[in-house]
């Protein structure tokens, strides 16, 4: 198991590598004059030439990515080009932030999908119809629609919960729940319906396996066999969908961070992309992808623990 | 019945956290003013600060050394009075005495040189507004002469907005923290640079009763909807609002104001000498352009009402306005085919124009529509957001819709009009034109108002553009915040917030 997970993190490493590098390749590929959109409009062509020759632009690629390639590894992401803020205290200031609706808004779907997975697996009838039905709309419709309509309804009109901004844990955990609550349901739904849907697959497959009909047959309750067999069972698939959705939610955070007015790490590359600021795009997708590294690697080790056969693998 | 439960368990959610908190609430009433800005702030570096909406960062901190008033007039602030010298190119101003920076150092006449001097080496819009000034003598420890290189009456609306803010020496270079004289200082505590600014009463500012709010929060909302949604919520103090959404924002008993900072929009033609466009370096396929828009029905569509048609380059109230020439043009698609045959087009031509419906749809959807009914034929050249300026500043287009602002008359003729001038991406030189700028630069009183006039009869005439209208901007407040709208700005400064019923 430990030899498997070293090699994981190895292949995560060359991951974050990889997308690192053709990040860096894509922003410096695209012409934007970014010297320019720092001094204005009215800068000097020589002013700009002087901008460029501080920020490096005017070195060779591989000179200009080798030294941020270097500084990186010991863990300096550099500072805003347009700001002057460290890239690494931006990320310590919008990191929690996405990462608080993202986890909540896992969670959530996390218990939701167990739940209407299992219902409409076991009850069948008009439960698994209405779990199916609402599988669909949850897919089709986009987190976006569902953060405007819970904005305008559940905070302005009945005023339960804050429309924007968030608080941080250690200043109140009350009103941090408060105002992550909308944006991690809003990402929720997508992420329940498509994760309920496979649950739902997998418990009605497990449920039809030979050793569940042994199980019954020795006279365990319909809950033991769900609970303490089937699902655990059913699980891995059910996982593989929601830690995709993990990454998902982490593309999704970008847009609803937007309608609730969340200074998160979405918010933080969206700005960072229109203006060009390099440093801080790529500090961005660096951390993005560790986190979805650290989420995979997380979830060979929930599958090692739900599958003793894995770990022999 | 456990899995009844189990499902509605986002609801039981949903109300138990709502349940679980006090209030978010914005609270004009606390003496807290919260309000939103659509843009993120510039750097605290005068030097490379922005005059537009990025203001209202800066005002809590950095005291500016003339106020405007409500009608955009100067009053003193830092500086008590002021006056010319004859040839109106020295511009003298008096200091308060025993005023103090935050960090403890006095605002006099050596720290207002230097401070003045370091804004106007940057290049961005705060530093363009004060181009003019050749140097900043110190004259007494309380008195200094700003020279100009010719008389300019923007000088003095400058010196009471960005480009006159005063900050502490010891802060003049790229300070991570502003420091100034303003009535607030920023509490870095209760700060994330990029997305909200707590500002704290300076509790030495001289003119406290100026501003009655203990704190003020600018948080940075770029969505419309979020801002409104915040401003429905209570969670804002005052925000501006997209036109589209006044009327429901208005109906929940919000004070809504709307105002026209100047800016105008429409179709800008920057190739006037036909460099790329060879049609429209003649002057009746320019006046063709100008027939071929609807602009009450533009303003109706695009901005559900709000707006004043205009044909000319400034607006009401501005220096060299005349409300006659409005009637310049008015919308007649067949004169505009009959003038582009005239001027041998027509089948009319074909003419590339930057994109900018991510930011524009309605706006940009009505330019082509337009340009097409008249026979132009418009390829939209689609470019990133942050390549579109760049490339239409480097001249890449013919032409474009666009809206230019700027505080007064003057400084829309050297942001737009001058061969020199940025949004003159093409360089086009016009001697008559030149001519009665070089006038106007050193002209003053009624003399100068009448140049103005002639300029803007030249160009409406020349037709160097096909305005649109004079744009309308919508601001809200919470029911228990008053604020007075600003000429020339497209933000209410944070001296013209109190609460109702002051």
């Amino acid at each position: 198991m430990l030899a498997f997970l070293f090699r994981r993190l190895a292949a995560g490493a060359v991951l974050v590598v990889v997308v690192a590098t053709t990040t860096f390749l894509l922003l410096s590929l695209t012409g934007t004059d970014v010297a320019r959109n720092i001094l204005g409009e009215t800068a000097t062509q020589s002013a700009v030439t002087a901008k460029r020759h501080e920020l490096g632009l005017d070195q060779p690629l591989v000179e200009r990515y080798w030294h941020w390639a270097e500084h990186a590894l010991q863990g300096n992401l550099g500072s805003s080009w347009f700001t002057g803020e460290p890239v690494n205290q931006s990320l310590t200031d919008t990191l929690p932030v996405t990462l608080s609706i993202v986890l909540a808004g896992m969670l959530v779907a996390a218990v939701l999908s167990v739940t209407l997975g299992t219902a409409a697996a076991l009850r069948g009838g008009w439960v698994d119809r209405v779990v199916q039905f609402a599988a669909v709309l949850g897919t089709a419709v986009p987190s976006f629609l569902i953060a405007l309509v819970l904005a305008v309804t559940l905070a302005v009109q009945l005023g339960w919960l804050p429309a924007t901004g968030y608080v941080a844990l250690g200043d109140s955990p009350g009103d941090w729940l408060r105002s992550i609550t909308l944006p991690a349901l809003s990402l929720a739904v997508a992420a329940t319906a498509a994760t309920a849907m496979q649950v739902r697959g997998a418990l009605i497959d497990v449920l039809r396996a030979d050793f569940v009909r042994t199980l019954r047959a020795r006279g365990l309750t319909t809950r033991s066999v769900v609970f303490r067999h089937a699902l655990r069972n059913a699980a891995p698939p059910a996982l593989t969908v929601l830690a995709l959705q993990f990454i998902g939610l982490i593309g999704g955070a970008v847009v609803v961070e937007k309608v609730f007015g969340l200074p998160g790490i979405g918010t933080l590359a969206n700005s960072a992309a229109v203006r060009g600021d390099a440093p801080v795009l790529l500090g961005t997708v660096v951390v993005t992808v560790v986190i979805v590294v650290a989420v995979n690697l997380l979830l060979d080790i929930a599958y090692g623990w739900l599958n003793p056969k894995v770990r022999i693998s | 019945m456990r899995k009844t439960a189990a499902i509605v368990g986002a609801g039981i959610l949903t109300a138990t956290v709502a349940a679980c908190g006090g209030g978010t609430q914005a609270s004009g009433g606390d003496k807290t003013l919260t309000l939103a800005e659509s843009v993120t702030a510039t750097p605290w570096d005068l030097a490379r600060a922005s005059m537009g909406p990025e203001a209202q960062y800066y005002q809590p901190v950095y005291d500016t050394l003339i106020r405007l008033d409500t009608k955009g007039n100067p009053t003193p602030n830092l500086a008590t009075s002021w006056s010319y010298d004859k040839a109106q190119t020295t511009l003298t101003l008096k200091l308060r005495q025993g005023v103090k920076f935050t960090d403890g150092t006095a605002v006099d006449a050596d720290a207002v040189a230097k401070s003045l001097l370091h804004t106007k080496s940057g290049t961005a819009s705060a530093a363009s507004e004060i181009q003019d000034i050749t140097g900043v003598d110190v004259v007494d420890s309380h008195t200094v002469a700003v020279r100009l290189s010719h008389p300019s009456a923007s000088l003095l609306p400058a010196l009471g907005q960005v480009s006159g803010m005063i900050a502490s020496p010891k802060a003049l270079d790229n300070p991570k923290t502003p420091v100034g004289s303003g009535p607030y200082q920023l509490d870095t505590s209760a700060t994330t640079a990029g997305q909200t600014y707590t500002y704290t009463r300076n509790a030495g500012y001289w003119n406290t009763k100026a501003f009655p709010y203990e704190k003020i929060v600018i948080k940075f909302l770029s969505d419309p909807a979020a801002r409104t949604n915040a401003l429905l919520s209570g969670q804002l103090d005052g925000a501006t609002l997209s036109l589209n959404r006044v009327k429901t924002v208005k109906g929940r008993g919000l004070n809504v104001v709307t105002y026209q900072p100047g800016d105008i929009e429409g179709l800008y033609i920057w190739d006037r000498a036909g460099k790329i466009v060879p049609a429209l370096g003649k002057v009746k396929v320019r006046q063709a352009l100008n027939y071929a828009f609807d602009k009450n029905a533009i303003i109706k569509s695009a901005k559900t009402g709000l707006g004043t048609p205009t044909t000319q380059l400034f607006a009401k109230g501005e220096d060299g306005y005349q409300a006659a020439l409005d009637d310049t043009y008015s919308y007649d698609p067949a004169k505009a085919k009959k003038l582009l045959a005239e001027a041998g087009y027509p089948n009319g031509f074909s003419v590339t124009v930057p994109d900018l419906s991510a930011n524009f749809p309605q706006e940009q959807a009505a330019l082509t529509q337009s340009l097409e009914d008249i026979g132009i034929k418009v390829k939209q050249d689609t470019l990133p957001t942050d390549q579109i300026f760049s490339a239409m500043l480097a001249g890449k287009y013919a032409m474009s819709y666009f809206k230019l602002g700027a505080p007064t008359s003057w400084d829309k003729v050297q942001l737009e009009l001058t061969k020199k001038s940025t949004w003159n991406p093409l360089k086009y030189d016009d001697p008559k034109a030149g001519d009665l700028i070089d006038r106007i630069g050193t002209a003053t009183g009624a003399a100068r108002t009448s140049l103005m006039s002639q300029l803007n009869t030249y160009v409406v005439d020349q037709a160097w553009n096909a305005p649109w209208d004079v744009i309308a901007n919508a601001y809200a407040t919470a029911k228990d915040v008053k604020v007075t709208p600003q000429p020339g700005s497209q933000y209410p400064p944070i001296y013209n917030y109190e609460p109702a019923g002051n």
